[in-house]
């Protein structure tokens, strides 16, 4: 304690800085967020806690360094070679090559939330080409076999493949006519931006005494008017992850989906777009393109790399490593996905749980579920159920519509889901479906 | 560590800290340790993030009755504003002074028409140790709300338009804690250290119920923490933090007058409610996670 300086890092050996001073800058090169004043701190830090000890310095410059939880485990593996050389005092110039090596993706692309992801996606990508085609037919069809096996005989199979799976669909091109989810959309926009925030704004409500005696004292205290105000509403922000399984854009038309990916993209205050099958990604920049042409081309690539079976619950556990900050108790989470899990269901239930916990409300758009008949009755969903808000069909503008007259009607109090659809008399239809 | 007002903590050593933490029944790895001697010796503000129930308010509690400073404390909500963080006028006692029209002169904006809320007072204490400022589950605020408080953590002081600025004598401790819900500003996490409590590992709760709930015995405070332990890794929608677990020590405590058997499953379902806050939570213990659950807590006492 006895080198303890005034100034800041004053009495810190030059060695110790420089070494500080590389340590910070592959911190964030590796990506972690390291906040612009935080050497100066960490250089006083240590000017305090001496540098005798290896894991109290370890902990002063976690705690100077570093903003986020989530970049402890890059912190540790950089001070491990800061400590090294900090102690041998070696000055041999360039930080050792592995550590480039491993940092390069990250350094590409700062935004890609996990560096592997990344990797795997820019070397599965490029060198496959035409490979990818043709792989990807015969993946599709064992994936299509495998999951039929998979639920197969238990009844559900039917319901699950059953009337709307409009396979026809499957080329990708937008419908001509994209207009008709503009109302719908904007219905949906509506109610779920009419909860109430608890924050007042000038309005019409109620008066706001504090301003009208505010006010009041420039006239000697007599009151003119009385400002009004009221409690504002808050903007719509939503985290959307969809299924881009094979089974999913069999029955899924495509032309919808992106359309209302890029709607929601476009209107709402803040939506992140995720794709999801074996893996997760991230594809919100691709969706704010342009044309709708990009946005498929996306969707394309995403079907043409992977397009097998869906870890829904894998991906969820993703998205909570790589990208927790998208779920927070403002958030409406949207998962479009049939359910049909492939992986663990303990998985799955964990993700969800997660996600239940932090988001405002946990929305399922299930593209099978627009037959009458339908029951979340395949493993993955079933395991679902439980932590949603609600689980909807999701097939064209009409479910869209049907999703925010939920929303607008009893959003807030009941329960909404596909049991209580207005179009279709489900629950006698459940009911009669249940009796032997 | 309370027998001298220390005019800065230039002086403190660790094992101070480690002695007052003790002293108050908290449990603290060296990593705590450490980083509140630097938040305390650098004079930054400290930010602690950690699941529910870590005991991150708690520290700051602690803290400052180890200091033997007074707690000031706001508690963060959806909609604070400047009015109920930092300062308001006092508009009625303002409205009878101009009604009453004793001096022309005189503005009413002065002092004696300001009401101070938390942040002021924390900054205008005249105590003779400076106070603890804990600004409580800052993640509830608005975003918004965050812009209000760089100017007090970075500076330790408040403008107010009308008077000028505020700025504290003997700057507070600032604790400021979160609980993740939802990403925290860049310019609030530069002016401050950073902390995460990591959820209490099996060994270090066991150590909280012996000091926290002394009248129970070493053996069922083990079995508890390995039960509890054992229900976190189930996909719960409220799993338990160290904080539930000490209200459920207490409350098996309570029933266990007697104080020798073995824990029963019957006393452990009665008793869920101290640790498990969700009704669907409260179902997903059958019989079968029940059996899982002793077990563990066999386990646990096998190994003590």
């Amino acid at each position: 304690m006895s080198d303890r300086g005034d100034d800041a890092g004053a009495d810190v050996h030059d060695h110790v800085r420089t070494e500080l001073v590389r340590f910070v800058r592959e911190l964030r090169r590796s990506g972690a967020a390291v906040p612009a004043n935080a050497g100066t701190t960490a250089a006083r830090s240590i000017a305090e806690i001496g540098l005798e000890d290896r894991s109290r310095v370890r902990t002063a410059l976690r705690a100077s360094l570093l903003t986020d939880s989530g970049d402890f485990e890059v912190f540790d593996r950089l001070f491990e070679i800061f400590w090294r050389r900090l102690t041998a005092g070696s000055q041999d110039g360039r930080p050792s090559a592995p550590i480039d090596d491993g940092l390069e993706p990250a350094l590409d692309s700062p935004d890609a939330p996990d560096p592997d992801d990344n990797g795997e996606n820019a070397s599965g990508d490029p060198e496959d080409g035409d490979r990818v085609t043709g792989r990807s037919l015969a993946e599709s069809f064992a994936a299509a076999v495998s999951d039929a096996a998979e639920v197969g005989g238990s009844g559900a199979a039917t319901a699950l493949y059953s009337p709307s799976g409009s396979a026809e669909t499957v080329d990708g091109r937008l419908p001509t006519d994209s207009s008709g989810l503009a109302t719908p959309f904007r219905d949906l926009t509506r109610a779920l931006g009419q909860l109430q925030g608890r924050r007042f704004q000038s309005g019409t409500d109620r008066a706001d005494i504090r301003r009208a005696l505010r006010a009041s004292v420039s006239t000697g205290g007599t009151v003119l008017s009385v400002p009004k105000r009221d409690r504002r509403r808050t903007a719509v922000r939503a985290v959307l992850l969809v299924d881009v399984s094979r089974s999913v854009l069999d029955t899924v038309d495509r032309g919808f989906l992106i359309e209302f990916l890029r709607r929601a993209r476009r209107d709402w205050r803040d939506a992140r777009v995720f794709f999801f099958d074996e893996a997760l990604r991230e594809v919100t920049d691709s969706l704010d393109a342009e044309s709708a042409t990009t946005a498929f081309e996306a969707l394309e690539a995403a079907e043409a790399a992977w397009g097998g079976g869906t870890r829904i619950g894998r991906s969820f556990e993703q998205l909570r490593e790589t990208a927790p900050e998208t779920v927070d108790r403002r958030t409406v989470v949207f998962v479009v996905s049939d359910g049909l899990e492939r992986g663990d269901i303990d998985v799955l239930e964990r993700g969800l749980s997660w996600i239940d916990r932090r988001a405002e409300r946990v929305l399922w758009l299930n593209p099978l579920a627009t037959a009458p008949s339908y029951e979340p009755t395949a493993r993955g969903m079933a395991t679902a159920v439980p932590y949603l808000d609600g689980l909807f069909p999701f097939a064209g503008p009409d479910d869209v519509a049907e999703l925010a007259r939920q929303l607008r009607q009893h959003g807030a109090s009941r329960r909404i889901g596909y049991e209580f659809d207005a179009r279709s008399n489900r629950q006698t239809t459940t009911r009669t479906t249940n009796q032997p | 560590m309370t027998d001298e007002p220390p005019a800065t903590f230039a002086d403190l050593t660790e094992s101070d800290v480690r002695s007052a933490l003790e002293a108050e029944d908290y449990v603290a790895e060296d990593e705590i340790v450490t980083t509140l001697l630097l938040a305390l010796r650098l004079g930054k503000p400290l930010l602690i993030e950690g699941e529910p129930g870590a005991g991150k308010t708690e520290l700051a509690k602690v803290l400052a009755s180890s200091l033997g400073s007074e707690l000031m404390r706001l508690q963060c909500y959806e909609g604070l504003t400047a009015e109920h963080a930092l300062y308001e006028w006092n508009y009625t006692k303002q409205l009878l002074a101009v009604q009453s029209g004793d001096d022309p002169e005189s503005s009413v904006f002065a002092e004696e028409y300001l009401l101070e809320r938390p942040l002021l007072r924390a900054l205008r204490s005249d105590d003779d140790r400076p106070p603890v400022l804990l600004i409580d589950e800052v993640d509830r605020a608005d975003d918004e709300f965050e812009a209000l408080l760089l100017e007090v953590l970075s500076d330790f002081q408040v403008s107010v338009p009308e008077l000028g600025t505020i700025s504290a004598d003997r700057p507070p401790i600032v604790i400021v804690t979160s609980n993740q819900t939802r990403a925290l500003s860049d310019a609030l996490k530069r002016r401050c250290l950073y902390l995460y409590v990591e959820p209490p590992s099996l060994e270090k709760e066991t150590a909280i119920l012996r000091r926290k709930v002394p009248q129970l015995d070493d053996t069922v405070a083990a079995d508890l923490c390995a039960i509890a332990a054992r229900l976190r890794e189930e996909p719960l929608r409220k799993p338990p933090g160290a904080a539930e677990t000490i209200d459920w020590a207490r409350a098996i405590a309570s029933l266990r007058d007697d104080g020798d058997g073995a824990l029963e499953p019957k006393t452990i379902r009665n008793t869920l409610g101290c640790l498990l806050k969700a009704g669907e939570d409260v179902k997903r213990v059958d019989d079968a996670l029940m059996t899982e659950l002793l077990e563990a807590a066999e386990r646990a006492g096998g190994e003590a």
